[in-house]
């Protein structure tokens, strides 16, 4: 179970800072919505620890991510767009993110390749990211945070742009890992997307 | 894909990535090294400005004013670099502003190239082109007593700054093409729509972007030509034409007067520290040195054909100036080839030549390497580091060699070292150390913008899936830092095969490098023997250059990274 719980957080510049609070189950998925500026992406970064809290904690399986630091956090993110290394392949952008210093056993190279073809992405791999559309891009992001196998999802606004194509395979992408017991935390305006992947909804 | 059950029998992993952390993903790692080799600068430096006060008996500071010779020395010193700061400037603004307003003329990319040859060109070769052009029995000379009736001598304050001017001036107009180069194309096309003519254009669009780095090039080239060694060595022509750094070199060398030396060096410590304090203090030595990527898109200002054909008059000067030196050292170089190789027709190579040449490279090699490997780490200590403290060490470390003069610096750390320091080999280690640190300011800039190009979003990204240490060195750094290293590494090696001021006072005359035999072979009058150096000299750099060029491109496809990152500029070299 996720807990966040009364994480406080400002920026400098803020008046009145932003505290979050919910808990979500795994195998389930919690859709943050708000206007712009209303601090999804800000909780996104807390989240993944890009961001540190003035207080306040977060707890997975009861123990607290507040001081960990992003590699040691049981999360993948994926953003609207910037989610792929634009000068290494499809393959490598995958790759890094079965073992950081891309050392791939054929086992992991095979998943790369059933991974690709689930996207239908078959033979793309050697392909760099600035010669993908931006709904192939996604497909790469998510299939790397997928195949990176943690327990969180954070996603902001990941469907935000692309054609309804790209978003219903990307939909049942998630939908996939829901059932597969993935807990997911989704930033998104779009109300469709809402109601389709959430179980839940939290308003800023 | 793995299960809920599978993935909960672990619901925190100790590192999210399988296997062990990443090679020195420790942020010490980052950290220690550089702040150990910048900590190890400063105390070289400060030690070897200590023992040579130490050692010798620091004359009276009122010497400074009472003793003729020291004022002049100092206010030549200081009117030199004026004077050459000045005309470097009056010659840079108009030609940055005309490679700014004429994008596309053909040969563009190669006279830009030429003019970085002035960070790598050795001085004592340079001056044996200038010499060659301007001499008494020099071209221009020859064309200029002809023609126009007017007489000249190389020798003095006129060929020490007309030697500053060609190098400073090709070095201050690429920053600050640069500089204009950097304007919002919105603006470019705002001031084209409009129709301003030359004087608005350059009060609207020019001058606000020239502007903030005009103080911090002026502060470069004087300290530039405040600490020049070899073209006042072989251009000065006597006391009246003497600056701090060779009054440095007469008390060491000649007069073994430590103490004189010593509080010279104070004196250049001071002017020059001043200087870069204000710089550094006003942020204006952020880009120094020219970046090497050449903007191709460009609005032009609307320039009618006469404006067009002054533009073509002033940079065609301009690329005579620059070439004229270089080619006379390939025409006047050229003859003498073969008989510098194969001395009086024999088939045995000359040993003298080649046994410079090596001993060349043996410092050259490693001071680039040292210098490129100390930057680095440096680079990496100063973006790690959150405390200001050390941030600033690092700033300091990098700027101290271009304010304390090698010569001091050498003296200093040989009376430190003396007792252990016997042979002209230790020697030349210490030769070697002194110019990777004179390397370091330039290769350190030349590896900062390429080492930060990484940009917020790829960090966080690299940071979530545990791309640390050697893995994020090896997949995210080295593709972009494979060619500025490479580069950097031809530079830091080429500064030093060209030296001639560490050197002088340490090398043996019987065991030159080759700027030392050249200088030798122009001091003995052997002109086409000393012209067959300088030409080999320039020769020896330009191979450097290309083999650097090519250890900097990637050989072949491996593994996953199949091609030159896109989005990542890679400079190109001269």
């Amino acid at each position: 179970m996720l807990e966040v719980r009364n994480l406080v957080f400002a920026y400098p510049d803020q008046e009145s800072p932003w505290n979050f609070d919910f808990t979500v189950e795994p195998g389930q998925c919690i859709a943050v919505h708000g206007a712009s500026g209303s601090g999804k992406s800000t909780l996104m970064n807390l989240l993944a620890g890009f961001l540190e809290p003035q207080s306040g904690d977060i707890l997975w399986q009861n123990m607290s991510l507040r001081h960990h630091a992003p590699w040691h956090r049981p999360m993948t993110s994926v953003f609207q767009e910037h989610n792929l290394f634009e000068h290494l392949s499809v393959d490598a952008n995958i790759g890094l993110g079965i073992h950081p210093g891309l050392k791939l056993t054929s086992r992991d190279q095979q998943a790369i390749d059933k991974g690709l073809q689930s996207v239908g992405l078959d033979g793309f791999g050697k392909r760099l990211p600035g010669d993908l559309s931006g709904g192939q891009r996604q497909r790469v992001a998510l299939l790397r945070a997928i195949l990176r196998q943690q327990p969180v999802l954070l996603l902001d606004e990941p469907l935000t742009g692309l054609d309804s194509d790209a978003r219903d395979l990307l939909r049942q992408l998630l939908l996939d890992q829901k059932a597969q017991g993935t807990l997911i935390v989704l930033a998104s305006h779009d109300e469709e997307d809402r109601r389709i992947l959430a179980d839940s909804i939290y308003k800023l | 894909m793995s299960s809920l059950a599978e993935r909960q029998q672990h619901p925190l992993p100790s590192h999210s990535t399988p296997g062990r952390p990443a090679p020195f993903s420790r942020p010490g790692w980052q950290l220690w090294p550089g702040f150990a080799i910048a900590g190890a600068l400063v105390l070289l430096s400060l030690a070897g400005l200590g023992a040579l006060v130490w050692e010798a008996s620091l004359p009276d500071i009122s010497q400074l004013w009472q003793n003729r010779y020291l004022r002049t020395v100092v206010s030549f010193t200081i009117w030199q670099a004026f004077l050459s700061v000045l005309l470097s400037l009056l010659v840079a603004i108009p030609i940055a502003r005309i490679l700014a307003r004429q994008p596309a003329f053909r040969g563009r990319a190669v006279l830009l190239r030429l003019m970085e040859l002035s960070l790598v060109l050795p001085s004592i070769v340079a001056v044996s082109g200038l010499v060659s052009v301007y001499g008494r029995q020099g071209w221009f000379t020859g064309f200029a007593s002809d023609w126009l009736g007017a007489s000249w001598n190389l020798y003095g304050i006129n060929g020490i700054v007309l030697a500053h001017v060609f190098f400073n001036a090709p070095l201050a107009a690429r920053i600050l093409l640069q500089a204009t180069e950097g304007t919002p194309p919105s603006q470019l096309r705002v001031a084209a729509q409009l129709g301003l003519g030359r004087w608005w254009y350059w009060r609207a669009v020019e001058w606000p972007s020239i502007k903030p780095v005009l103080p911090g090039v002026a502060a470069l080239v004087f300290t530039l030509c405040f600490t020049s060694f070899a073209i006042v060595m072989t251009l000065g022509g006597g006391p009246a034409a003497t600056t701090i750094e060779v009054a440095i070199y007469q008390s060491l060398r000649f007069e073994f007067d430590s103490g004189q030396a010593a509080l010279l060096a104070m004196v250049q410590l001071i002017i020059c520290g001043f200087l870069w304090w204000l710089a550094a203090r006003r942020g204006l030595t952020a880009s120094l040195l020219p970046d090497r990527r050449v903007a191709s898109h460009r609005t032009k200002a609307g320039s009618s054909p006469r404006a067009r054909l002054a533009d073509g008059t002033i940079l065609g000067l301009f690329v005579l100036f620059l070439v004229m030196p270089l080619f006379a050292i390939l025409i006047r170089g050229l003859p003498g080839m073969g008989s510098a190789f194969f001395p009086q027709g024999s088939f045995s190579a000359n040993p003298a030549l080649l046994d410079a040449t090596m001993r060349s490279l043996a410092i050259a090699l490693p001071a680039g390497l040292m210098a490129v490997c100390a930057a680095l780490l440096i680079l990496a200590c100063g973006a790690t580091s959150k405390r200001p403290a050390i941030t600033r060490l690092t700033d300091v470390a990098a700027y101290l060699p271009l304010m304390i003069p090698p010569l001091v610096l050498g003296t200093g750390l040989f009376l430190l070292f003396r007792p252990s320091l016997g042979s002209s080999n230790e020697g030349l280690v210490l030769v070697t150390l002194i110019n990777a640190m004179m390397a370091l300011p330039f290769v350190l800039q030349m590896l900062k913008g390429p080492l930060g190009s990484l940009d917020s979003a790829s960090r966080q990204q690299a940071d979530q899936l545990g791309i640390l240490g050697w893995y994020r060195w090896r997949w995210l750094h080295w593709p972009r830092m494979r060619k500025p290293l490479a580069l950097a590494m031809a530079y830091g090696t080429g500064l030093s095969l060209g030296d001639f001021g560490v050197i002088a006072l340490f090398g043996t005359p019987g065991q030159p490098t080759l700027p030392v035999l050249l200088y030798q072979q122009l001091g003995s009058y052997r002109m086409d023997a000393a012209a067959a150096t300088g030409l080999w000299l320039v020769l020896l750099l330009l191979v450097l250059f290309s083999v650097f060029n090519q250890l900097g491109s990637p050989l072949h496809k491996t593994g996953f990274a199949t091609k030159s990152p896109r989005s990542v500029p890679e400079p190109e070299h001269a």
